[in-house]
């Protein structure tokens, strides 16, 4: 019990530093920048597209998709830019020695993030509705925003698979980038998936977000909780999935690392 | 003054060397470009959608790819000599800090124009996507003065960055609202009217709406007084650089701050 | 007569920051409080003091980087603040450190671009770029990129690309900062090299024998003032009426240093921890008295390796740093 005690310590800190850390990365301007500026010209970007090809009665389905999608924005760039920052300032040696419990400094690192996620929904979903008069009036509110938190979890579960590459690789950033905006493409925000070639679908339903985005959209159409449980519980099972390869990962690499020194590679 | 070219000419092609081996520079030419064409023509192309609209998706992935490495790359070019600490030894150099960034930006422009090339293809060979009825001649033009208000811009954007860090991350963050502004993959004219008044302000919205125009038998065609907007409202950035350039040299050689990262 | 190499009149220079983020708060900092200094031509002079005392301030003016706030600052007769276009292609600078260069690149390449922006002409590029990297030690690995470079190498190419377009005069500022002792040493000798071909060479450092090995001359410089000027001997010279003795001792009492300060003629003493033991350092006026005494005031802790020595500019440098504080 005194050990619980002692990891929910440690955990707790671990989330504050990380918190107090990212928020320094981010410092006012970068938070307007990349949590206000890139979810408004990211939503009206895509509804515009998407009313030009297609009408202005489709708006709602592009606002919906896009705010939705912004949770990648903190479960992805936020975990790698966690470890990015830790690279850059050299704690990153000193975090692979300590003994702290692994799995607890692992999780960590990605609760923040999921924080942020929903806090970078909650913009993205304002933006649509000040905008874009999103009409949420049939919407089951508790089933919608049970779903923003599933999906906040999910794909920082991604999110720690590259967390883990980033131990050993420079440029992990990089693929943060491609894996943010292919997201766009696979995971029926834009489009439905339906269109993709059928190869292409089966990296969407491998993929978080997928699922938890169909769920949302019935939601917001006012489905209850039976009738979205099993993509429900599709998306819990992928977003942990991934997560628990980001573990398996980050203790092989995290060995691969200390034998090679390479997280100091810079 | 030759070897002043010649020392332009060499910023150029080390430039274009150095993109060559860097992973970055890949992201913003190749790979940005061609998922944002993708979601373009996927859009565009849904059933039901004009087929007049396809030609967006034709080009829209390239100017994406061509703004991005102009303003990323470009507008970098003060800032990553600071970040590899070259920025000294440029600046004690004989030749002058603009002839060196002029070389830069001009290197990151040619890697931008490359973007067209497999975001077009990925258009056509994916989604059977053609240009209704181009006009070669005009095509090109546009294509330059294009060029010339992303260089314009670029040159701005330099001292801009290097003066001020939290500027880059204001357009960075601001990078879709300029595809939305610019027209890059849908008509301005869809936009409500004040932001169609914003987005006439801004050089590259005209040249664009030019490029597309000489796509497309369709619409008006008042390609000159576009043109001629376009390079206007460019030379308002390129003077606006003059005097970033000038705060440069001098808040660098008084505080000292060259070096820093 | 021709102009002195470099020169300095009355040179100062003050950095204005602010500090805080709700009230703003101007703070200046003076580096350099009113310079004079000539070095003639030909001559290797050295430039001594702490992190922080002005060294890097007084090479960035004078290499045109940083502007003085007042007084001025010349070279070859050119003034670093007006004349800087003239006064770059005369002049070269290398600083310390393996930053500066594009390691994505070859060391080949790194030169010929800088060739380039120094204006250098091809016809003459071509021939010197292959005599710097023979002189430098660096042929055959010229292709290389320059991250597959040993710290040694990187700072050779570095002074490599000092010298591409032939200086007159040279600042480096802590060249062998980071470098292994051997590759310090290949580098010293290279700047001795270059001293005697007749180059001005303008050298800062914060290592003592490295200026007394090298220098023709050298300043200590402490908050922003020269403290000391002259030929490493006339410094040295400073500090000749003192002697130096030093010994070894297995766990030195606190009290034994205090009663080793107050014996007569001790101006100073330093401990220093060994691997088991300490080597204790006491500069005294007369060596002979403080040796008879030792027994007394260490109160039969052991002791081993006791010696004298005459003073070394390091001493010479402690005193004058320790003075001045």
């Amino acid at each position: 019990m005194r050990r619980l005690a002692a990891e929910a310590a440690v955990f707790a800190r671990g989330t504050y530093l990380q918190y107090v850390a990212l928020f320094q990365w981010a410092s006012i301007r970068g938070y307007i920048a990349y949590k206000v500026l890139l979810p408004v010209t990211q939503i009206v970007f895509f509804v515009e597209l998407g009313v030009y090809a297609t009408g202005r009665q489709n708006a709602l389905y592009f606002a919906l998709g896009n705010a939705l999608q912004l949770t990648a924005n903190a479960g992805i760039f936020g975990v790698i830019a966690t470890v990015a920052n830790e690279r850059q300032y050299g704690t990153l040696p000193i975090l692979l020695a300590s003994p702290a419990n692994r799995l607890v400094t692992f999780l960590s690192r990605a609760i923040v993030n999921v924080i942020d996620g929903i806090a970078t929904v909650a913009i993205g979903l304002t933006v649509a509705i000040l905008i874009y008069r999103l009409d949420l009036h049939e919407a089951n509110f508790a089933l919608l925003a049970f779903c923003i938190v599933l999906i906040s979890v999910t794909t920082a579960g991604l999110g720690l698979m590259f967390g883990s590459i980033g131990l050993v690789m420079r440029d992990a950033i990089i693929i943060a980038n491609i894996v943010y905006y292919a997201l766009l493409i696979v995971c029926g925000i834009n489009f439905p998936v339906s269109r993709l070639p059928a190869a292409l679908q089966v990296v969407s339903y491998s993929l978080p977000l997928t699922r938890g985005v169909q769920a949302a959209r019935e939601a917001a159409a006012g489905a209850s909780f039976d009738q979205v449980a099993g993509l429900v519980a599709g998306e819990l099972a992928v977003g942990a999935a991934w997560a628990l390869g980001g573990y398996v990962l980050f203790r092989v690499l995290e060995g691969w690392a200390r034998r090679g020194g390479l997280q100091e590679a810079y | 003054m030759r070897s002043l070219v010649r020392a332009g000419w060499s910023a150029f092609a080390i430039s274009v060397r150095l993109k060559v081996v860097s992973p970055w520079a890949y992201l913003n030419w190749l790979v940005f470009p061609m998922l944002f064409a993708a979601v373009g023509l996927y859009v565009l192309s849904r059933p039901g959608a004009s087929g007049s609209h396809l030609v967006y998706g034709i080009l829209g992935g390239g100017l994406i790819g061509y703004w991005s490495v102009a303003y990323i790359d470009g507008g970098n070019g003060i800032q990553d000599e600071r970040w590899n600490g070259t920025l000294e030894q440029l600046f004690g150099t004989p030749t002058p800090l603009w002839v060196i960034i002029l070389g830069k930006v001009c290197g990151a422009l040619l890697f931008g124009l490359i973007s067209f090339v497999p975001t077009a293809a990925l258009a056509y060979f994916g989604f059977h996507a053609v240009m209704p009825s181009l006009d070669p001649a005009r095509f090109v033009i546009s294509l330059a003065v294009l060029t010339f208000s992303f260089f314009c811009i670029a040159q701005a954007l330099t001292p801009l960055f290097a003066l001020w860090r939290w500027a880059f991350s204001m357009i960075n963050g601001f990078e879709l609202g300029v595809y939305v502004l610019c027209g890059f993959m849908f008509p301005i004219a869809i936009l409500v009217p004040w932001l169609q008044g914003v987005a006439g302000a801004l050089a590259p919205t005209w040249a664009v709406r030019a490029l597309y125009a000489s796509t497309t038998a369709e619409g008006a065609h008042d390609f000159v007084a576009w043109w001629l907007y376009a390079i206007a409202l460019s030379l308002v950035f390129l003077i606006g650089g003059y005097f970033l350039y000038a705060l440069v040299e001098r808040e660098a050689r008084v505080s000292g701050q060259l070096a820093l990262a | 007569m021709a102009s002195p190499a470099i020169e300095a009149r009355q040179l100062r220079k003050t950095y204005k920051s602010t500090r805080g983020v709700f009230r703003r708060e101007k703070v200046e900092r003076v580096a350099l409080r009113g310079i004079d200094l000539k070095i003639e031509r030909g001559e290797l002079f050295g430039l001594l003091g702490p992190n922080g005392a002005g060294k890097t301030t007084m090479v960035k003016i004078f290499t045109t980087l940083l502007l003085p706030t007042s007084g001025s600052a010349l070279v070859l007769g050119l003034d670093a603040v007006k004349d800087q276009w003239a006064l770059r292609r005369r002049m070269g600078f290398v600083f310390g450190g393996d930053r500066g260069l594009y390691w994505r690149l070859s060391g080949l390449d790194n030169l010929r671009y800088f060739a380039d922006l120094y204006r250098v002409p091809p016809e003459i590029s071509r021939k010197r770029i292959p005599e710097l990297l023979e002189r430098l030690g660096l042929k055959g690995r010229e292709r290389d990129r320059v991250e597959l470079y040993s710290r040694g190498m990187k700072q050779r190419l570095h002074l490599a690309r000092g010298l591409l377009n032939d200086p007159d005069v040279l600042f480096l500022d802590e060249p062998t900062i980071g470098l292994d002792p051997v590759g310090a040493r290949e580098l010293r000798n290279i700047v001795r090299e270059l001293a005697d071909a007749g180059k001005t060479i303008f050298l800062t450092t914060h290592y003592m024998f490295e200026a007394d090995a090298v220098c023709d001359r050298i300043a200590v410089i402490r908050d922003g003032g020269i403290v000391a000027e002259g030929t490493p001997d006339s410094i040295k010279n400073l500090v000749k009426d003192q002697g130096v003795v030093e010994f070894e001792v297995v766990g030195m009492p606190a009290d034994s240093i205090a009663g080793l300060r107050t014996l007569p003629g001790v101006s100073s003493v330093a401990v220093e921890d060994r691997e088991l033991a300490q080597l204790v350092t006491v500069q005294c006026s007369r060596p002979g008295d403080v040796i008879t005494h030792l027994s007394t005031v260490l109160d039969g802790v052991p002791l081993t390796k006791v010696s004298s020595r005459e003073p070394t500019l390091e001493d010479a440098y402690v005193q004058l740093i320790g003075e001045s504080s």
